[in-house]
């Protein structure tokens, strides 16, 4: 217990009236917020990633391009035909879904409008396809199809999943790097402010060297400092994340996008919340701890 | 106990403060560390209280060179010796009981144990009821006796005393010295550092001479310079190595 008296005890150097003791919890307070929606950003486009990859996983899309007339709905279902027959013979696909006219067209109605639903509109068909299992092998699918009906494409996803990784890792990388930068200039600012603390206390702390403390006893009242500054900042800064995250999740409550990540805290982002701030009141401690240590290495 | 061996002081680029000094103090030994005001007697207490290095020499205590130990044995000699600062260096936020209770804080010492040591030793010395005060609010001779029962509360083998009675009346400086002498009784080793030529033959004991750098022993029973005369220009009875 004695071990740890440093984290409630308040000891010789009476640092909780610096300056810093008032200024240090809403420095940290907010780069911690500024982390915290970093990796909040970073986390639910990770998810987005991943829904969308377990939702288009094992499916493709098979594109069947309207014949020359579009009206001629008998020329359009014999190429239907000709493509299910030939997606049929795969042993890999276990599912064939041929798109309704009208499925397609609300695909594009956004876009369109009423328009979209004009029997003329030389819209292709679209046939949803599901696979035994994800990696199943396709063969020569590919020529049967535009065999079977010149033009026709398969499209797996790929491309677009990739685009959409790409995507993810780069604002994952992207929030790493203001993680790094934030903690950088957080340990910057606990360096100083222990140092400036080091400084003002000298004539202490000279005293309780030439009294025979160790570097540790003097490390320790900085470090439970710092400790309990760093914690309270942490506290605040999370907290304010998760307000401003609830915050826009409620103003954007009723939107259903497909495109925006889900703005909810899952698990990950939570635990991200509650491990930031004893994170950053542990990395205050320890900063502080070694400056001190540090410093007090150049006594006699 | 204390051992100096061609030891030389010099702050920076400043002149020579001490110049090849020498000296031998017995265990249990109570010396006079007499000079004139900026002859070094502040800076040579340094020396043996472990807050400054020599430019040279050795410097031994208890036995031991202190250049060649680790830093943890350092701390843990420095918490054998009590040191009276010539300017106090009580803490000021700080009530003189928490000043006095610090060397046992850092000792270690159980609370109990803290609180009954230092209200005995308060009252001892006459601070009963200041306990609570905090320095700056106590007279200069009240704060001295703060010094000094932080000095002795941690019962140490070496006592430094650097002009312990510069700020009380001369009864007061009487009941200090023989508080040193009881101390001494009962094992502790002191150098106390004074340029007062009469406080030092009131109790004479051996004294320590430091003159343009150099040390001079001279023993108990040399007659004291006259009381009220300016510092001598000659040390009598020089028994200096
Ligand atoms: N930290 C320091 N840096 C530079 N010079 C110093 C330092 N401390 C003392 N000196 C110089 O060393 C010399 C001796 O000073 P010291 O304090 O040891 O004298 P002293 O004998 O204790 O004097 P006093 O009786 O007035 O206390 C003086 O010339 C002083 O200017
Ligand atoms: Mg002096």
């Amino acid at each position: 217990m004695r071990r740890f008296g440093f984290l409630f005890a308040a000891g010789e150097v009476p640092l909780a009236r610096d300056a810093s003791a008032r200024f240090l919890p809403w420095l940290i307070a907010f780069m911690v917020y500024l982390a915290a929606l970093a990796l909040l950003a970073a986390v639910a486009m990770d998810a987005m990633a991943a829904r969308w990859q377990g939702d288009l996983q094992g499916r493709l899309t098979v594109q069947v391009p309207a014949p020359g007339d579009p009206t001629n709905a008998q020329a359009r279902q014999a190429r239907l035909d000709r493509t299910v027959e030939a997606l049929l013979q795969t042993p890999a696909v276990i599912e064939v879904e041929v798109l309704a006219r009208g499925q397609t067209a609300s695909l594009l109605e956004p876009w369109l409008g009423e328009a979209a639903r004009a029997p003329e509109l030389p819209v292709p068909d679209l046939i949803a396809v599901t696979l035994r299992r994800a990696d199943a092998g396709l063969g020569d699918l590919a020529q049967r199809l535009e065999a079977a009906v010149p033009g026709a494409t398969l499209d797996d996803h790929q491309r677009w999943l990739a685009r959409l990784f790409a995507l993810a890792g780069s604002i994952e990388l992207l929030a790493f790097l203001v993680v790094a930068l934030v903690g950088a200039a957080a340990i910057a600012t606990v360096i100083f402010v222990t140092r400036t603390g080091l400084a003002i206390h000298r004539q202490v702390i000279e005293l309780l060297h030439v009294m025979g403390a160790r570097d540790l006893y003097v490390a320790e009242q900085f470090q439970g400092h710092a400790l309990r500054l760093g914690l309270a900042g942490g506290l605040l800064g999370a907290a304010a994340a998760t307000l401003t995250v609830l915050g826009v999740a409620w103003l954007l409550r009723g939107e259903q996008s497909l495109l925006l990540p889900s703005i909810r805290l899952g698990w990950l982002a939570w635990a991200l919340l509650i491990a930031l701030p004893p994170v950053t009141g542990l990395v205050a401690m320890l900063t502080a701890r070694w400056t001190v240590l540090r410093t007090l290495a150049r006594l006699p | 106990m204390i051992r100096l061996e061609e030891v030389s002081l010099r702050y920076g680029e400043g002149p020579q403060v001490l110049r090849r000094v020498g000296c031998h103090l017995e265990p249990g030994s109570f010396h006079y560390l007499l000079g004139a005001s900026g002859a070094g007697k502040s800076s040579l207490l340094k020396l043996l209280y472990l807050a400054q290095r020599p430019s040279d020499g050795r410097v031994s205590l208890f036995g031991r060179d202190v250049a060649r130990l680790t830093r943890r044995d350092r701390a843990l000699m420095r918490r054998r010796i009590g040191v009276v600062f010539q300017d106090f260096r009580l803490i000021a936020h700080l009530s003189a009981f928490e000043n006095v209770a610090l060397p046992l804080r850092i000792a270690g010492e159980p609370e109990h144990r803290v609180r009954s040591q230092v209200s005995e030793l308060l009252s001892w010395v006459g601070l009963k009821e200041a306990m609570e005060a905090l320095p700056p609010t106590l007279s200069g001779g009240q704060q001295q006796r703060v010094a000094i029962a932080r000095a002795v509360i941690g019962r140490p083998s070496l006592l430094l005393a650097d002009e312990p009675t510069g700020n009380v009346d001369d009864r007061i400086a009487t009941r200090l010295l023989y508080l040193f002498r009881e101390l001494n009784r009962t094992g502790t080793t002191i150098l106390l550092a004074t340029h007062n030529e009469a406080l030092a033959a009131r109790m004479p004991q051996p004294r320590l001479r430091l003159v343009e750098g150099k040390l001079k022993e001279e023993p108990a029973d040399t007659p004291p310079a006259e009381p009220a005369a300016p510092i001598p220009t000659e040390a009598t009875g020089a028994g200096a190595r």
